[in-house]
């Protein structure tokens, strides 16, 4: 058994912004249907909490809406407790495209109910979103200086008040200020800027608490140590949660796609062996899992497990394993689960082993068949959609079957691994969180009808041999990108080089 | 209650009768801050959301930027176009001239103004603080505290000069912008009845009640002064309990925990005129209201007894449903994210017990908080300027 070592672990801590769900890509996108009205919604949440979620609501044909409202619920409370719905605002200039900012005041589960109205009726779709302290901000220089300038003129303006009061005030008018006033006054002025300072100086104490509450509320994953156990022939991978995040208690799981985990493994550095395992819980507490290793090459493997809280809240699990060459024959001693039937595993070239032109890029998959990728020009934080390709062997439109329960699956890993994301045509948001909250919305009011929430049908994210996700990436650089399909019986997976550009000053 | 004590200060020739128009203008000004932060509370208990531009703010923004734009008026035209006797009873600062109160009112809007680009990187870096006191919302409450002051100051040193003619207007002036300066030292969630029976808030009102109280009456000329200023403290408490419920309001923040439908209404006011009568009563037994170290054990001995009296005895009565009316509206003051019956509403605190010994500390408190009230006093009596 080898365990990562922990430097490496803290320099991915430290590179992963953490993020809830997904590692270093906060924002929730989500494609589907709100009753008859085709929609992309994307969520940004609150960095700092009490902060501003922006929701942008998206109809992706020429229909007609004439309402948007959005809703933020927070699962302890349940929609009794919601707000009345937000008024969401249609954007100037840009035909089907509302916005709106809600306040979200407490961190834990979230969900963001939108509906839609329109000439054919209402549609109504849940979007989760876990809200968390993510990020402390520094402050800039320049507001830095102006406010030291400003505060600094505050203050010898204040001395100079006390001052003028000592000098001046009592004076009978039209009278002169005599020496001994002056002499008062200045003593007085020395004064007042000692008690100032003391003033200030407790305003800084102030602060420098305010800043170390912020520094600890910041939201900390769950630390988790997996092994891989190789002995001789079938080698296990264990995984167990460690610490508490402090912030969260760690409740039991939902399954998501029928899995309590979903696992990625990527290779480093090149990231070119890529496995997808749903390991299985050992305890009652789900505080420890095994899985089946499938036969992959020796390294050091990025290792991210998503999970979903009985309230909807997502969060990704980060941790680095080494795989050490397994020998063949023999068996390691203790249990080892069945492999699941929808593990799976694919080795590529690692990344930049081929030059990135930017144009078409069309990945081998097994079985012969081929999945391309027409890629368009890639900026930080804009707003895109990845749309790829299927064919078999003989060159014709691959038909596909849905993988645990979805068209695809797409797994987004940055070169350094500050981001790392699990998504579907659909888009980055949680399903089993959705569910969730669909379920909340249903108690809630026994008219909700489930035909009215979207995501439940996941075919109809793409045509026959065509699949596509929404996605924005959250920062410029390398990133791999791997999709997963189902065609035939067998999973395929295609792995794709992304170069992002730093967003274009607009 | 209002009579003029016969006390003879010297006073220049001939003034105006009239109250001066900046006295008006930042009477209006302070008044905007006290009722606006007032507002503004009962909007974060039921509404729960705001912007910038709320109501309560705008109240309060219009305060602060009337109080700043007249006093910068005043200041100018005191400088370059003031005449003799107006240039007479200005004060010098850094070059320019004008009347003490506007340089401490116009440092109090400079003060405002400067809060808001550190209080918005604030919200940026640690989070909409929509009800937390931060070093922020601490400087702008204390620009605007300041301006109130400066207003008060300006309100006194007309006073001061004022011959019999205009002096009852004047002193009035005086004292309605002290209950403003009030209204802005007793948060409401300090004075919720279920704590009057702690000794944490006989301390702290002890510790400076007095010295607000006291420094306004002795520095009036009025004979009742403590008791009128407390009860212009009470009157606008009570106009905003009684106005503010009749207005409809939904809560816009979850979760909501109590479906509240009109606007909360503020605790109601402290009853400050009792203890206030002790120390009108004891300073006009005195010559100009010159009091020393003994009187002021006595006043802050008395002030504190009945202070004590009046509150330990009437909490048990505002959390009983016979307070729940449109008068003392115990049942309105009320939030959003609290669910009903709130706690806070129905029970006496007695965790922190007030003890024989506790209330000699207090006890101690008020006197000392007395005299510094007493020396504060006497130098703003002197405020010609």
């Amino acid at each position: 058994m080898r365990r990562a070592v922990p430097a490496l672990l803290l320099a991915l801590a430290l590179a992963a912004a953490p993020a809830s769900a997904h590692v270093g890509s906060p924002n929730v996108f989500f494609d589907g249907q709100a009753g008859p009205y085709p929609l992309r919604v994307i969520v940004r949440p609150p960095v700092v909490i009490p902060g501003t979620a922006e929701v942008t609501v998206r109809l992706e044909d020429r229909r007609r809406i004439d309402r948007v409202t959005v809703q933020p619920v927070l699962f302890q409370a349940g929609f009794e407790a919601a707000p009345d719905p937000d008024e969401a605002r249609p954007v100037p200039g840009a035909p089907g495209l509302w916005s709106s900012q809600l306040l979200v005041m407490k961190e834990g589960s979230w969900n963001i109910q939108v509906a839609v109205e329109g000439p054919e009726g209402k549609g109504t779709v849940q979007v989760p979103m876990p809200a968390v302290r993510t990020r402390l901000l520094g402050m800039g220089r320049g507001l830095g200086g102006l406010l030291l300038a400003l505060g600094a003129f505050l203050f010898v303006g204040a001395v100079s008040v006390v001052g003028a009061a000592v000098r001046e005030a009592s004076l009978p008018p039209g009278t002169a200020v005599d020496r001994r006033r002056v002499v008062r006054a200045r003593v007085a002025a020395g004064l007042s800027a000692a008690l100032f300072a003391l003033a200030v100086w407790g305003g800084k104490v102030w602060w420098d608490s305010a800043e170390s509450q912020m520094r600890t509320g910041l939201f900390q994953p769950f630390t988790v140590r997996s092994s891989v156990e190789a002995g001789a022939g079938r080698p296990r991978l264990s995984l167990a949660v460690v610490s508490e995040s402090g912030l969260r208690d760690w409740l039991p799981l939902i399954p998501d796609h029928g899995k309590l985990m979903h696992m990625f493994l990527l290779r480093e550095p090149g990231l070119d062996a890529f496995a997808h395992l749903h390991p299985v819980a050992q305890d009652k507490q789900q505080k420890s899992f095994l899985s089946a290793l499938p036969p992959l090459p020796a390294g050091t493997y990025r290792l991210y497990a998503d999970v979903v809280d009985e309230d909807g809240f997502a969060q990704t699990l980060v941790d680095r394993v080494e795989i050490p060459a397994i020998p063949a024959g023999g068996d390691v001693a203790g249990a080892v689960p069945p492999p699941d039937p929808d593990d799976s595993w694919w080795v590529s070239e690692p990344l930049g082993a081929s030059p990135d032109t930017g144009g078409p890029q069309v990945s081998r998959l097994a079985q012969g068949g081929t999945m391309l990728w027409r890629q368009e020009p890639l900026a930080a934080n804009q707003e895109t959609t990845l749309r790829f390709e299927v064919r078999g062997a003989d060159g014709q439109p691959a038909p596909l079957e849905p993988y645990m329960g979805m068209l695809a699956h797409a797994a987004i890993n940055r070169d350094d691994g500050a981001v790392f994301v699990h998504l579907h045509p659909m888009g980055t948001l949680n399903m089993a969180a959705q569910q969730v909250f669909a379920n909340l919305a249903t108690d809630h009011s026994a008219h909700a009808s489930m035909a009215g929430m979207a995501g439940m049908d996941h075919s109809a994210h793409a045509a026959g041999s065509v699949v596509s996700f929404p996605y924005e990436f959250p920062q410029p650089g390398r990133y791999r990108i791997w999709v997963q399909v189902k065609s035939a019986g067998q999973v395929l997976t295609g792995v794709f080089a992304a170069s992002v550009a730093p967003r274009p000053a607009s | 209650m209002e009579s003029i004590a016969p006390v003879a200060i010297p006073r220049p020739r001939a003034e105006s009768a009239t109250m001066p128009w900046y006295l008006v203008t930042m009477l209006l000004g302070s008044t905007g801050i006290a009722v606006g932060i007032l507002w503004d509370l009962s909007w974060h208990l039921s509404i729960g959301r705001d912007t910038f531009w709320s109501p309560p703010h705008v109240a309060v923004y219009f305060g602060g930027v009337l109080a700043g734009l007249s006093c910068g008026a005043l200041a100018l035209r005191t400088t370059f176009a003031g005449s003799e006797a107006e240039r007479a009873v200005a004060v010098r600062f850094w070059g320019f001239r004008a009347p003490l109160g506007a340089w401490v009112a116009i440092w109090g809007a400079l003060a405002m103004l400067v809060s808001a680009p550190f209080d918005n990187w604030w919200h940026n870096a640690y989070g909409l603080d929509i009800d937390k006191f931060t070093p922020p919302h601490a400087l702008l409450t204390l620009g605007m505290v300041v301006i109130q002051l400066g207003a008060l100051l300006l309100a006194l040193s007309a006073q001061n000069r004022a011959g019999t003619a205009s002096l009852r207007s004047l002193s009035l002036a005086h004292l309605y912008g002290a209950g403003l300066l009030i209204v802005m030292f007793i948060p409401v969630h300090v004075i919720e009845p279920n704590g009057r029976h702690t000794n944490s808030f006989y301390a702290l009102m002890a510790a400076y009640l007095p010295f607000m109280i006291v420094a306004v009456a002795r520095s009036s000329r009025a004979r009742w002064a403590a008791t009128t200023a407390t009860a212009f403290y009470m009157l606008i408490v009570a106009l905003t309990v009684w106005i503010f419920p009749l207005f409809p309001a939904r809560p816009r923040l979850g979760p909501i925990l109590n479906p509240m439908g009109h606007m909360a209404a503020p605790e109601f006011p402290l009853l400050l005129v009792v203890p206030a009568l002790a120390v009108d009563f004891f300073l006009q037994r005195r010559k100009e209201k010159q009091a020393g170290w003994l009187d002021a054990v006595w006043i802050g001995a008395g002030f504190l007894l009945l202070f004590f009296l009046v509150h330990w005895y009437t909490a048990g009565f505002l959390l009983s449903p016979a307070a729940r009316n449109w008068f003392f509206g115990a049942h309105r003051y009320a939030s959003y994210s609290v669910p009903p019956p709130s706690a806070l509403s129905y029970q006496l605190y007695g965790l922190d017990p007030v003890t024989p010994a506790s209330f000699l500390m207090c006890a101690l408190w008020a006197i000392a908080s007395t005299r510094a009230g007493l020396w504060f006093g006497q130098w703003m009596a002197g405020v010609r300027r």
